[in-house]
């Protein structure tokens, strides 16, 4: 293995790095959207939740991402990997960050409920003065865990000829059979990727920490 | 309607029998990873190791299954390991789920009122008969929740031997869609297997919970 080859699995962490970015933000729009859902008056919005939900915690991402991926091909003829790669990450990942958000409305203790309904607020700040502030806050730690989970799974489109650092890894060693120092590598931008993210959201939560809030940490 | 049926009669043994290469390489994976997972929670406890497995937790956690997958398979028989590739993959899915059984089992156990413990050495329980009738017991009912998602996980990731070639659902899916040229009914076919699969597995757990629910 080479500074070259480090340089260019270099290259190809940017991309891992980029698709989890990118499925992460647009996951969590998704979500929201979805998780508006479990929550509406009407039955078949509530059922959709939960068949999407259902279907997709429930399949691998690397089948879904062969299901879409040919679904996608068979619509839209060819597209770019890294759009459909996102797109896949996307979709995986909204229905994790939509339990965990339902998870965060739910935590919210009914009596603050009773009493912003009885100040009279409208339906607006009660989401943004009550709804938001509290579930930002008890969700975010699970929803860290999902981040370092989307950086994992973008390993998988690898095997569905994305190149990032898991094919980059491979191409390198059916190159150099070089096995456990690529492997070593690929593992070290991993970690550094995950590691980030978990301290930038670790800090974002201490930011976010009120004195006497339940989900403040110790 | 027929279409699918004449499809199920020609392609059904192939799913069955990759189904149950699927489940196989599950359960075996699910009870080496409860093994290792215990066997790096005693290790944590013991003191002098706690730092080893903290790093080797902390490890797994964050990087991708893939990894010891090829690790294993392509690097082995570098060093005279030649191992079939659903043992390779069944072994990286037990280095790693082992990592999360320990945490599993950590956070359970810490979830134990120090009480517990002091009534264990009051009634002068040696240590081991201790940990085995009053703290493992808690234990599995704090722990069950999580060892059910864990599983589920675990179930998934078998997909990932697909890259090994071993012939798994997955692998299946991807080897019908090739010879028949149908674009993506394999896919739907598997995935309904799966759905099935991780129902199942829920539906255990939920009743193995209910039968540790305090009274």
């Amino acid at each position: 293995m080479t500074s070259g080859d480090f340089a260019l699995m270099g290259e190809a962490a940017l991309i891992s790095l980029g698709l989890a970015l990118a499925s992460i933000f647009l996951g969590t729009l998704l979500a929201l959207v979805i998780t508006g859902f479990a929550f509406a008056p009407a039955a078949p919005l509530r059922v959709f939740y939960r068949t999407y939900v259902f279907l997709v915690r429930g399949t691998p991402v690397l089948l879904l991402a062969l299901l879409m991926f040919y679904t996608l091909a068979a619509f839209w003829g060819r597209i770019s990997p890294y759009v459909a790669g996102t797109l896949v990450l996307m979709v995986y990942l909204s229905a994790f960050i939509a339990e965990v958000v339902r998870g965060g409305v739910l935590a919210i203790p009914r009596s603050l409920w009773d009493s912003s309904r009885s100040l009279g607020l409208p339906r607006r700040s009660v989401l943004r003065h009550l709804v938001l502030p509290l579930v930002a806050r008890y969700s975010l730690p699970p929803y860290l865990n999902i981040c370092v989970m989307a950086v994992k799974a973008s390993s998988v489109l690898s095997i569905i000829s994305v190149w990032e650092l898991t094919m980059a890894s491979r191409e390198i060693i059916e190159r150099t059979l070089d096995v456990y120092r690529v492997l070593g590598v690929a593992a070290l931008f991993y970690f550094v990727m995950c590691f980030a993210i978990d301290r930038a959201g670790r800090s974002v939560e201490r930011r976010l920490a009120v004195r006497g809030f339940a989900g403040e940490r110790p | 309607m027929g279409q699918w049926l004449a499809w199920a009669e020609a392609y059904g043994p192939n799913y069955l029998e990759a189904a149950l290469w699927t489940l196989g390489v599950a359960t075996t994976s699910a009870a080496g990873s409860l093994v290792w997972g215990a066997a790096l929670f005693f290790l944590r406890m013991g003191g002098s190791g706690a730092a080893l497995v903290d790093a080797y937790v902390q490890l797994f956690r964050n990087t991708p299954v893939l990894l010891p997958i090829y690790l294993i398979y392509f690097g082995f028989p570098l060093v005279g390991l030649v191992w079939p590739a659903a043992v390779c993959g069944g072994l990286a899915l037990v280095l790693q789920n082992g990592a999360y059984v320990c945490e599993i089992f950590r956070g359970s156990y810490k979830a134990i009122d120090r009480v517990q413990h002091d009534a264990v050495m009051s009634l002068g329980l040696s240590r081991w008969s201790g940990f085995r009738r009053v703290v493992a017991p808690q234990m599995l009912v704090h722990a069950l929740p999580a060892l059910g998602n864990q599983s589920v996980l675990l179930l998934k990731d078998t997909s990932l031997l697909s890259a090994i070639a071993v012939v798994e659902l997955t692998m299946q899916a991807k080897v019908l869609t090739e010879r028949t040229g149908t674009a993506y009914a394999p896919f739907v076919v598997a995935t309904a297997f799966y759905l099935v699969m991780v129902t199942a597995v829920e539906l255990a757990f939920r009743a193995a919970q209910n039968r540790v629910r305090w009274r």
